[in-house]
């Protein structure tokens, strides 16, 4: 007479067989969930192919759809990515792009500066209320030991508030009935790549992922923020400079939400509306747990996230599918991936008791 | 100014009821150890099932019912992710959110817009002519005086009895409970389910209780805010049903002193509950008062063959 | 008292933690009535082995029995079921209840004990019976330490335990409250319990306990004998394995250069006066004065727990001191940073090297030049990451890493290879000071003795090794001189071949 019952326990080493097969197959299922979403929500089989895939990656209006749909993408995953490789929520990103957004259009209403250089101030701008926005929850964390997921959060919140107040208040386009801000001067708005409604922030997102993924890879201070997040005492024990590595990298996180608030409103919308960036703190930590925090691969997540976006927008004008979906499809990748996850990193085994064989080995 | 007082705070519990339901929900998870991100997506949930099944069946029980138990059932994904599959509770509980927006937008967009007959406030004669409180504490619908009796009971189940006593435990310190023979995982997976199925009774409030009617994006973020009311209020359940009319009174305030034409800055003021919940961590933080109160083992996974 | 079959038989018990083995065909015997002691050195599987008793974790294999019927055990209610209770090191008590609560909550199988007011009353009930007092009313977070371990008593005796395992119980307690707790345990087994006493203090084996097993590294080195048999030489010798008896497992190299104490030099680390407090706030260093002089190694010998684990983590710059001072090289060094330590000369080995010198998920390049980057060599601002390969490469070969490569990841390592690594990394031409906490803690005979070896050549380099060690054998191996630490205080200094009789008497010597 024998019973079985399972054990869990925590595995201490991991090959890198096992973490990227489990990834790769958590991927796939969660993509394969997604698919298994869209047609019981109404998308023709017939076509998934045409619309999810060649539509919005090989057709040149939806490329470019994509392509714009992916710069502020790319960002918030970059600042995802720099956050969350050093342990840091940063549940606040939607916060800090619209601080961003704020900062550039201050600066546009304004006329601060030189005309000349009233685009890179701009820009300048956005980064810097960005990373001011975080900094906030950076030093009460610093200073007080305050946990951040709790403060970004909130000052999420808080940073909308201040865009409706702005909105409906001082900054209201007096010609529009809408609560939008005036539209920015010529100048003041990022050149046209004439490629749909692209615009040169694709460089400056191109650029700035070349970038982190120098910073990360190359620099000492990518180093360090690799010991940091893996082993604090580790870092702390051989020396390295903890504190100033984690303020520079939030900031940074902050800086790259803000950004992209900046070119959005600079590039795209070309005035400040209270649309922009809403559910960018989930994308971004969707594109950069995906990415395995890697920035580097943060840009083709983002292209292909934009590209589901894009592809949402189409499914809803054609088959009444909302935009919600696209959320949903997120929703169930990354809780796929976190799932698969389990299996590399606990090992399960069933034992068995045995009554009548002593010391028999367990299965 | 009497009667600005009276129908201010007869209105206060439209606002305050779905942080209550949801911002207790969640105490009662975090005092179980899990940090649950998702209220924001059972709320929706919540709303879209109770409008959607009002609309169609034309009966708000039957909605609320089921706007609870598929707050249960997406909670209980999320507990299947966290306390058996042992995810990352903060991306499990972002990922659920997604997941119960997404269902919600998906399933309700047919619904969208259709306003119903929903639930109707109770009709107590003479009592709710009493100034001032009289239209708060007797004009209401019964959700509001089973929100009050939701927090009693829960402030009971876990100060007062041998069951609270385990989830508490579970939530301070697993390995103690384990030895101590509390079945760890199912107390976690308990009070996640409740969890879901509170903050989807706040969504439904939200659709057949306050609106009576489903929108896109009704939640509006009030998940978020009963995750940072439970940090408010010290992961107290009263403290929860006080902080959310609280919240709820300042929220019920604003748009009436601007409809009569008093010149508040009515964004900037509603956010005196965030700011004020930033002060409440500060202070706590230094204080050293917040050892005392969150729950110690608070977003941790438990294994119990791990060396502890 | 080992007449009549036993009350509970344990046999053949086998663990391992992932790829570690921790137990090795463990067998243990207890009967009615007696106090039977559990003796071994931290890391030998003591406590894992009464962890799987309890229930806690799962044996691989093996067979439990209870008064000769087969014993399941699958989680730890089961255990208490059958009447058995463990009082651990880390009270298993929830901080922020109350004793009473504590009580009621693992009343599941106790139903007379599910009212608060029944609660109650068995433990002032239980507390009496063995003559403790007790406030079963207090928030267990505010209790002392020994009222916390009075509490837990209680509480695992209200809840009907026949067989109580007492993890170290008076490690944690001053001499008059040890001798409280020994006389209360043996009052215990008077009234017909039985206790199994974890304990690493012979003068309580000898003194208080029936019956003897010792294990060492995760085998059973000698089981049940009848402590009347034994002295305290016998058994210090049998708990350390040293080479005078037979039933050593292991044959490390113990013979050493002959000591040159003349030759040394200059005092490369001071310590004088040093006092520090434990995390919890109970003092941890108590007025601790040591010198380290270049070329020799300083032993520096004690239980674990005794404020080891405190100092080397004062002396590598992540805990404060509450007063006195540290001199690396002649500087003072208590304000500097770690980064600062490094540079004046010191080298870190640390007891658990993969929490707080190493990094497991990140390459073994990585973690052998981890110093060198925060030092500049590789680069101010961009890393020469083809240097820090090809060093890596050399290293690994110089120093014999089996199994390694540059991009490999560390948590693939051994525990002698990943040691390789850090001694590697530590070992270098800036070293001064090297301060080595358990360096062959849960290693093999053969990287304990590469250990030694590298620690030995280090000193004839001139360096000044601090070796702060339970092992005492490994002491007796490599140390010019040897202090002993209890209780956070320097005991007194021995000539480097002092035997380990001499040394376990200081150990031994609270009075």
């Amino acid at each position: 007479m024998s019973s079985f019952r399972l054990t869990l326990e925590r595995r201490q080493q991991v090959s890198t067989l096992r973490s990227t097969t489990t990834y790769i197959l958590g991927l796939l299922l969660g993509l394969g969930f997604g698919l298994l979403v869209l047609l019981s929500a109404g998308a023709p089989a017939a076509t998934l192919l045409d619309d999810l895939v060649i539509q919005v990656f090989f057709s040149a209006m939806g490329l470019a759809q994509t392509l714009t749909l992916a710069v502020p993408l790319i960002l918030v995953g970059l600042a995802a990515t720099s956050a969350m490789r050093l342990r840091f929520w940063n549940v606040g990103i939607e916060g800090q792009l619209w601080l961003g957004a704020i900062g550039a259009t201050l600066v546009a209403l304004s006329d601060f500066g030189s005309e000349s250089l009233r685009l890179p101030t701009m820009l300048l701008a956005s980064a810097i209320a960005g990373a001011a926005w975080i900094a906030v929850p950076l030093i009460l964390k610093l200073r007080a030991g305050v946990n951040e997921l709790v403060v970004t959060l909130l000052l999420s919140n808080v940073a909308y508030l201040l865009l409706q107040h702005l909105l409906f208040g001082a900054w209201k386009d007096p010609v529009n009935s809408f609560p939008v801000s005036p539209r920015f001067d010529e100048n003041e708005q990022l050149a046209s790549l004439g490629f749909g409604n692209l615009h040169s922030g694709i460089y400056v997102a191109l650029g700035i992922t070349l970038l982190m993924t120098i910073l990360v890879q190359k620099s000492r201070t990518g180093f360090y923020v690799d010991v940091i997040g893996r082993n604090r005492t580790t870092a702390l024990a051989t020396g390295i400079p903890v504190t100033a590595t984690i303020t520079l990298m939030i900031l940074l996180s902050g800086a790259l939400a803000g950004l992209a608030g900046g070119l959005i409103v600079i590039g795209v919308e070309h005035r400040l509306t209270q649309t922009i960036g809403i559910n960018t703190t989930f994308s971004g930590i969707v594109i950069a747990f995906i990415a395995r925090f890697n920035p580097l691969a943060v840009l083709p997540t983002a292209i292909v996230l934009a590209g589901i976006y894009n592809a949402g927008g189409t499914l809803k004008v054609f088959y009444g599918i909302p935009d919600a979906i696209v959320v949903l499809i997120q929703g169930m990748v990354l809780l796929t991936l976190l799932m698969v996850q389990f299996f590399s990193s606990y090992r399960v085994s069933l034992l068995r008791q045995s009554a009548q064989q002593p010391g028999q080995p367990s299965t | 100014m009497e009667q600005f007082i009276t129908s201010w705070l007869g209105s206060t519990p439209a606002f305050a009821i779905p942080l209550a339901l949801a911002s207790m929900g969640l105490v009662l998870c975090e005092r179980a150890g899990v940090l649950n991100m998702g209220a924001e997506g059972y709320m929706a949930l919540g709303a879209m099932t109770a409008a959607v099944l009002t609309l169609t069946l034309g009966n708000p029980a039957i909605g609320i019912a089921a706007a609870v138990l598929a707050g249960a059932a997406l909670a209980l994904i999320f507990g299947f992710a966290v306390v058996i599959m042992r995810c990352e509770q903060i991306l499990a509980g972002l990922a659920t959110m997604a997941v119960g927006l997404g269902i919600a937008g998906v399933v309700g967009r047919p619904y969208v817009h259709k306003s119903f007959e929903g639930l109707q406030p109770l009709d107590i004669p003479l009592l709710d002519q009493i100034p001032l409180l009289g239209r708060l504490l007797f004009n209401q619908d019964i959700l509001v005086y089973l929100t009050v009796l939701i927090g009693v009971g829960l402030w009971f189940l876990l100060e007062r009895t041998r069951a609270g006593l385990k989830i508490r435990a579970v939530g301070e310190d697993p390995a103690s409970a384990d030895v101590a023979g509390v079945q760890v995982q199912l107390q976690q997976l308990m009070a996640i389910t409740a969890s879901g199925a509170l903050c989807g009774l706040a969504g439904a409030y939200l659709s057949v209780a306050s609106s009576s009617v489903w929108v896109d994006n009704m939640v509006a973020g009030r998940g978020w805010i009963a995750l940072a009311l439970v940090v408010f209020a010290r992961w107290d359940p009263l403290k929860a049903l006080a902080g959310a009319f609280l919240f709820g009174a300042i929220e019920a305030l604003l748009p009436r002193l601007q409809a009569i034409g008093v010149p508040a800055p009515i964004y900037l003021m509603n956010m005196l509950p965030y700011l004020f919940t930033i002060a409440v961590l500060l202070i706590a933080a230094w204080s050293g008062t917040k050892k005392g109160v969150e729950p110690a083992a608070l977003g941790k996974p438990y294994v119990r063959q791990d060396r502890h | 008292m080992s007449q009549g079959s036993p009350l509970l038989t344990l046999s053949a018990i086998d663990k391992s933690f992932d790829i570690h083995r921790v137990l090795n065909s463990v067998s243990f015997e207890l009967a009615r009535g007696e106090v039977h002691a559990l003796l071994g050195e931290n890391g030998a599987g003591k406590s894992t082995l009464m962890n799987i008793l309890i229930g806690v974790y799962s044996a691989d294999a093996g067979k439990l029995e209870l008064e000769g019927k087969p014993l399941k055990i699958g989680k730890p209610s089961d255990s208490a079921r059958q009447g058995i209770g463990m009082v651990h090191q880390h009270f298993r008590l929830v901080d922020r209840l109350t004793l009473t609560e504590n009580l009621l909550l693992a009343a599941d199988d106790h139903p007379q004990l599910k009212s608060r007011a029944a609660a109650r009353e068995a433990l002032l009930n239980t507390a009496k019976e063995i003559g403790f007092t007790l406030n079963p009313d207090c928030q267990v977070g505010e209790l002392s330490v020994a009222e916390k371990q009075r509490a837990e008593i209680c509480k695992v005796l209200a809840l009907g335990a026949r067989i109580l395992i007492l993890d170290e119980p008076t490690a944690v307690l001053t001499d008059s409250e040890a001798s409280s707790m020994l006389a209360a345990i043996r009052r215990m087994a008077e009234s017909g319990r039985s206790i199994i006493l974890i304990t690493h203090k012979l003068r309580e084996v000898v003194g208080f306990s029936h019956r003897v097993t010792i294990m060492r590294r995760g085998e059973t080195v000698a089981a049940g004998l009848d402590t009347s048999d034994l002295s305290i030489e016998k058994i210090s010798s049998l708990m350390m394995g040293s080479s005078s008896t037979s039933l050593s497992p292991d044959g490390i190299d113990s013979k050493k250069a002959p000591s040159n104490v003349q030759e040394h030099g200059p005092d490369l680390l001071a310590i004088s006066h040093l006092n520090a407090r434990r995390d919890d706030g109970a003092p941890a260093l108590t007025d601790v004065s040591l010198r380290v002089r270049a070329g020799e190694i300083l032993g520096l010998a004690g239980v674990g727990g005794n404020g080891q684990h405190e100092l080397t983590e004062l002396l590598s710059g992540i805990r404060s001191a509450s007063s006195g001072s540290v001199m690396i090289d002649g500087a003072d060094a208590l304000g500097l940073s770690p980064r600062q330590r490094r540079k004046l000369g010191l080298r870190v080995i640390p007891a658990d090297r993969m929490a707080s010198a190493l990094v497991s998920d990140l390459s073994i390049a990585a973690n052998l030049s981890l110093t060198s980057v925060v030092s500049g060599r590789f680069g101010r601002l961009w890393l020469n990451r083809r240097r820090m390969q090809r060093e890596a490469q050399a290293s690994i070969e110089q120093h014999e890493i089996a199994g390694a490569r540059p991009s490999g990841r560390m948590g693939l390592l051994s525990g002698g290879n990943a040691q390789k690594v850090l001694l590697a990394r530590e070992i270098d031409s800036g070293m001064k000071l090297l301060l080595a906490h358990s360096p062959t803690r849960g290693l093999d005979i053969r990287a304990s003795a590469l250990v030694h070896q590298r620690l030995r050549e280090a000193a004839a380099k001139g360096a000044a090794c601090l070796l702060v060690s339970e092992d005492v054998e490994e002491i007796m191996a490599l140390s010019d001189r040897i202090c002993v630490i209890s209780a956070g205080k320097i005991m007194g200094e021995l000539p480097g071949d002092a035997s380990a009789a001499d040394i376990g008497r200081l150990i031994l010597g609270h009075e």
